[in-house]
């Protein structure tokens, strides 16, 4: 604990550098009078050192480190990762631009996405406009969208399985009460054009209520004027929606494609859940899991055949990934904007 | 159309209005009713037709906290939860505080390079914090799940956007009564942020309570399972005893529930605070 440190830095501080406070009050600041104040600089890194020293270890640390196994072999049979290692230069990287799978589960990755992320949109989006409404209750119905937000991936997942489930699963059996038997025999996880938007669903109803908190308060920010002349002008409630909420709410819209996509690159909880990467499917006489998302190979890659090198070229390829969509979404929606 | 048009049709659009939400509420609780039904239903009785079970039962509940060790893993997640979100807490409140009120070498350098660190997807991070708790020996400890995530760049930036708010003179106020730098912060600064230090303590809990993944790598020995982890590999056995995987599953969302309950307002504004203000 750095609690006498800091306080007797501090009181060094208050005593002598009071006339120099004073002082620079009366003066512009300059940089290069900053390491004048050495006491602060001092008060401030040690206050800093706990989170510091941590961010750097387990955060700033593993990102270079990751790229140092992406470019050895690591044995398989080998804990100690930090000696001899053999460089390998990009021969992980080579075999994974020619790994089929892995290509697979780029593709699947951008699948999940262009579900996920406009559905997860529109349903946030839903859910505002039906809260802002001047009605009783809407406090209630708000806390109960935003609190399965909060609870875990694993348990959400691993309900809806339940519920997904072939021949006695809720959902299959309220679609053969009224005739649709195509889900009974596989059920929604079994089957390979189903898998992933079942997946999606789930999660979106699990999440929509953060979006919708972002997009009620966007919405709240616009002025009623705008509303008024709009129906004065003749505006059908759809005409205001399209040609003045939507625009008005493009901010949250931005924010809500980028953060979809962070997820849906690191997505793996919802996956190992519900689906395990499956079902299978034939592609070219291959058989490629149908949710079999990059998140997912990092996981098996790393836990499940413990290719360390080769789990970390993956995901250094997934953050250059996220790094070029970001800047893809920021450039286009930016260009946009003007 | 007319003002007084719109307030006829009031209540037309209110019965639809609340029609909506109640079709929303329904869907998006459906799989929680499920999850809690299921677990009060006998064995054997988990896809009989009826929506509440005709002998509700706690044994499933019981069964999975005695007999398959969720006692064990709840006290475990309870551990690791409560001192890991303690710390995160007290070293973002730490940072928050000079990022606030400093004036230090290579702050807004340091700050903007902190933030950067949130794009980068959480899957980078796994296989090279792994290797290191292997290297340090940490493997099967609590410490193992806590510490990799102890500097938390969010709640970093909430901490010191609330500070911001805080006024100077106060500071200035206590340190001329000859207060050090750790007295100025234990004296003004926590008791001027316990919002946001609430917030942050519950956010924090949260995320370790759910944080499934890394505890899963780190820890394979029984002893030292979390709620998630033990659910998990309960389920991989056992895959045909759902009331007792839906038992099991209560047991692990219950107290995030609770709290949330109790403190929706802290996790709202929290969670929503970076994505409005940032």
């Amino acid at each position: 604990m750095p609690a006498t440190g800091p306080s007797q830095a501090g009181q060094a501080d208050a005593h002598d550098a009071r006339p120099t406070r004073e002082w620079r009050k009366t003066r512009p600041r300059k940089p290069g009078l900053r390491l004048l104040r050495g006491s602060d600089n001092l008060t401030a890194y040690t206050f800093l050192a706990p989170f510091l020293i941590i961010f750097v270890v387990f955060l700033a640390f593993p990102v270079f480190y990751s790229l140092y196994l992406a470019l050895h072999r690591v044995p398989v049979d080998s804990f100690d990762i930090f000696g001899g290692l053999t460089f390998v230069g990009f021969a992980n990287f080579a075999k994974l631009f020619a790994d089929v799978k892995f290509w697979w589960s780029v593709l699947m990755t951008l699948y999940y996405a262009a579900l996920i992320i406009p559905s997860g949109i529109a349903a946030s989006l839903l859910l505002a406009l039906l809260l802002n409404n001047r009605l009783k209750a809407v406090a209630a119905y708000r806390s109960a969208f935003f609190m399965p937000y909060v609870l875990d991936m694993l348990v959400v997942g691993i309900v809806w399985t339940l519920i997904y489930s072939p021949h006695v699963g809720v959902l299959v059996r309220i679609l053969e009460s009224v005739g649709i038997t195509a889900f009974s025999e596989k059920g929604f996880l079994g089957m390979p054009a189903w898998a992933m938007p079942s997946v999606v669903v789930a999660n979106v109803l699990k999440g929509a209520g953060f979006g919708m908190i972002l997009y009620l308060s966007a919405i709240q920010n616009i002025p009623g004027s705008l509303y008024e002349a709009a129906e004065i002008d003749g505006a059908t409630p759809w005409q205001q929606f399209r040609s003045i909420t939507l625009p008005l709410v493009k901010p949250i819209t931005f924010f809500m494609v980028i953060i979809g996509t962070i997820a849906a690159l690191n997505a793996f909880v919802e996956v190992y859940a519900m689906t395990g990467g499956g079902p299978n499917v034939d592609v070219g006489g291959r058989a490629l899991g149908a949710t079999w998302v990059t998140g997912y190979y990092v996981f098996d890659t790393f836990y499940t055949q413990f290719k360390l090198g080769y789990a970390a070229a993956m995901s250094y390829v997934l953050l250059g990934l996220t790094l070029v969509v970001t800047f893809v979404n920021r450039r286009f929606l930016r260009a946009e904007e003007v | 159309m007319s003002v007084g048009g719109r307030t006829r049709a009031g209540g037309w659009k209110r019965a639809l209005v609340y029609a909506g939400l109640t079709a929303a509420a329904v869907v998006v609780l459906f799989p929680f009713f499920w999850m809690v039904v299921t677990a009060f239903k006998e064995p054997g009785q988990a896809f009989t037709a009826e929506i509440f079970p005709k002998n509700p039962t706690l044994e499933n509940f019981t069964r999975v906290l005695t007999e398959f060790g969720f006692g064990r893993y709840f006290v475990n997640s309870v551990i690791v939860a409560t001192t890991a979100a303690l710390f995160a807490t007290l070293f973002a409140a730490l940072a928050g505080y000079v990022f606030a009120k400093k004036d230090f070498i290579g702050r807004d350098k340091l700050f903007g390079f902190l933030l950067a660190s949130l794009m980068i997807p959480g899957m980078m991070y796994v296989v090279p914090q792994f290797a290191i708790i292997n290297k340090l020996g940490w493997m099967n400890s609590y410490r193992a799940m806590i510490v990799p995530h102890l500097a938390n760049v969010f709640g970093l930036f909430l901490m010191r956007q609330y500070m911001t708010t805080i006024p100077n003179e106060l500071l200035e106020a206590a340190r001329i009564d000859g207060a050090g730098e750790w007295q100025v912060f234990r004296t003004i600064m926590v008791p001027l942020s316990i919002p946001i230090l609430a917030t942050l303590f519950l956010l924090t809990f949260q995320f370790h309570w759910n944080n499934f993944l890394w505890q899963l790598i780190v820890v394979n020995i029984e002893r030292l399972y979390t709620v998630p982890v033990g659910l998990a590999l309960f389920r991989s056995q056992h895959e045909a005893s759902y009331t007792l995987i839906m038992a099991g599953s209560c047991i692990s969302v219950l107290p995030i529930a609770a709290i949330f309950f109790f403190a929706q307002r802290y996790f709202i504004e929290g969670m929503t605070m970076g994505a409005l203000k940032g």
